[in-house]
């Protein structure tokens, strides 16, 4: 998993951070570094967490086709999502 | 207060008669839920005109949408922050800075103040912070088994904090906590006096601090530099009025209502009590629940917007009350859920105006439920009594009285 930063949107919330400093890092005013973060596979529950804690939407959740196709699976076995 | 004359160019069908000051449940009410009023707004028009919905009686398009109160508040050139709220208390015509700024000067304003404010600046207060809320628990819980906690903690922790980031004494203290509560709930005589009184106290403190320089946030503004020029005499009162007025108020009335919603749920009160480390996300949820800040803008230019015409010099009202009371944002919105995810909530504003105080703010919220609730026993409000609530340019709450005997 990827999250992509858009760090135009970046306001300073430092909710990401607030959840998972040691996946989103912050510069010394507080606002979210540049560049896109890769997730490792242990950390995607907190980054997705950060992520959707956005007040600005600044930080988008990008899963390659595999992963989305195995996460439909998993949620397909198990009655579906609602 | 007579409202102003609905403008032309708004069309009949879009009216609706509500008002953040006016309607039901936004008046002084004993057990009142204002919150619970304005969200209610969600099964009707996302935007529609209000007639009178400022302090002085002008009407304003209300959004109700979280999606489109971002969309607005993220667009800066379409949608100004300029409206000198505080200097016009007084007839007068400045801006508080940033609040009050547009692009590009905000951000120019932002830069000087936000590593003042940075999370790891926060991180490094917390020990003032924590201190200050110890010693007031300690002492009301080694006389009493009852208190106003509005009175007696919330608002002499969060304007002592204040005072102390401002490098001052506690000893006027409740000097303080009277100007904020006449500025943002008195009427227009006693608005204007605090206002007065706030103005000549800043530029007293800004001079003193010129000539007599110490190591505190006044004397840090007082020496700035912006585009390589010293602040002028109205940027420095700009900054100084908007600190003061920030810090008096919103930080005790969030930690008043999260107070009396805990005090009336004796599970969720256990929960945190015996789980402090839930205390964080469960502050995030009180924040949502009970966000209490509407942020108004004026349109620069005509332009339509979700099918409300608003032209040049409209105000549009985006309050976090309604906001984050909204279906399309969060599941169960009226249901105060302590362990809540995907919590993306507006308390502090979103766009480049977030609130700059923010992450001090929610410093001071967590530490002090922590405090209280490591050091009170299990409390309800006290039998007998009624908080009282009240909606406005700022929701708030009074006459919390707690009861742990």
């Amino acid at each position: 998993m990827r999250i992509i930063v858009h760090n135009a949107k970046c306001q300073g919330h430092a909710r990401c951070w607030s959840q998972a400093p040691h996946i989103f890092k912050l510069d010394d005013d507080g606002y979210i570094l540049p560049g896109d973060i890769e997730v490792a596979e242990r950390d995607e529950l907190l980054a997705s967490r950060g992520a959707r804690s956005c007040p600005d939407h600044a930080l988008e959740i990008d899963r390659s086709p595999e992963e989305l196709l195995d996460r439909f699976l998993f949620n397909q076995e198990r009655g579906g999502v609602k | 207060m007579v409202s102003k004359p609905i403008p032309g160019h708004v069309p009949p069908a879009m009216v609706k008669d509500f008002s953040l000051f006016t309607s039901p449940g936004m008046q002084r009410t004993p057990n009142g839920d204002p919150h619970a009023a304005v969200a209610c707004l969600h099964a009707g028009p996302p935007i529609f005109f209000s007639p009178n919905n400022t302090r002085d009686g002008r009407g304003t398009w209300v959004i109700t949408r979280a999606e489109d109160q971002r969309r607005v508040l993220q667009d800066p050139e379409t949608f100004s922050s300029h409206r000198s709220i505080f200097a016009s208390a007084l007839g007068e015509n400045w801006p508080m800075i940033p609040l009050e700024l547009d692009p590009p000067a905000h951000a120019v304003f932002r830069s000087l103040l936000n590593p003042l404010f940075s999370p790891k600046r926060v991180m490094a207060l917390e020990p003032v912070v924590r201190e200050r809320a110890i010693a007031l628990i300690d002492r009301i819980s080694a006389s009493s088994t009852s208190c106003d906690v509005m009175k007696d903690f919330a608002f002499p922790f969060a304007v002592s904090i204040f005072l102390g980031f401002l490098g001052l004494s506690d000893e006027r203290l409740d000097i303080f906590v009277g100007w904020g509560k006449d500025l943002l709930h008195g009427d227009a005589v006693k608005r204007t006096a605090a206002a007065r009184a706030i103005v000549q106290f800043i530029d007293e403190l800004a001079a003193l601090r010129r000539k007599d320089p110490v190591i505190d946030f006044m004397t840090f503004v007082v020496e700035a530099e912006v585009d390589g020029r010293p602040l002028t005499d109205e940027e420095v009162r700009g900054i100084g009025v908007l600190l003061l007025v920030a810090g008096l108020d919103t930080v005790a009335t969030a930690i008043g209502f999260d107070l009396a919603y805990l005090a009336r749920h004796a599970e969720d009160q256990k929960l945190l009590r015996n789980e402090p480390e839930r205390i964080v996300p469960a502050a995030e949820e009180l924040l949502r629940a009970y966000s209490t800040v509407q942020m108004i803008r004026v349109a620069r230019k005509d332009i339509d917007f979700e099918g409300a015409p608003i032209r040049k010099g409209d105000y549009i009202s985006c309050s976090t009350t309604i906001a984050n009371r909204d279906p399309a944002e969060f599941d169960r919105p009226n249901t105060i859920d302590l362990a809540r995810e995907d919590n993306r909530h507006s308390a502090f504003a979103c766009g480049p105006h977030r609130c700059l105080g923010s992450h001090l703010a929610r410093r001071e919220i967590v530490v002090g439920l922590e405090e209280w609730l490591a050091r009170i026993p299990a409390f309800r409000i006290k039998e007998g009594t009624s908080p009282i609530t009240y909606g406005g340019q700022v929701f708030g709450i009074e006459n919390v009285i707690l009861d742990w005997s």
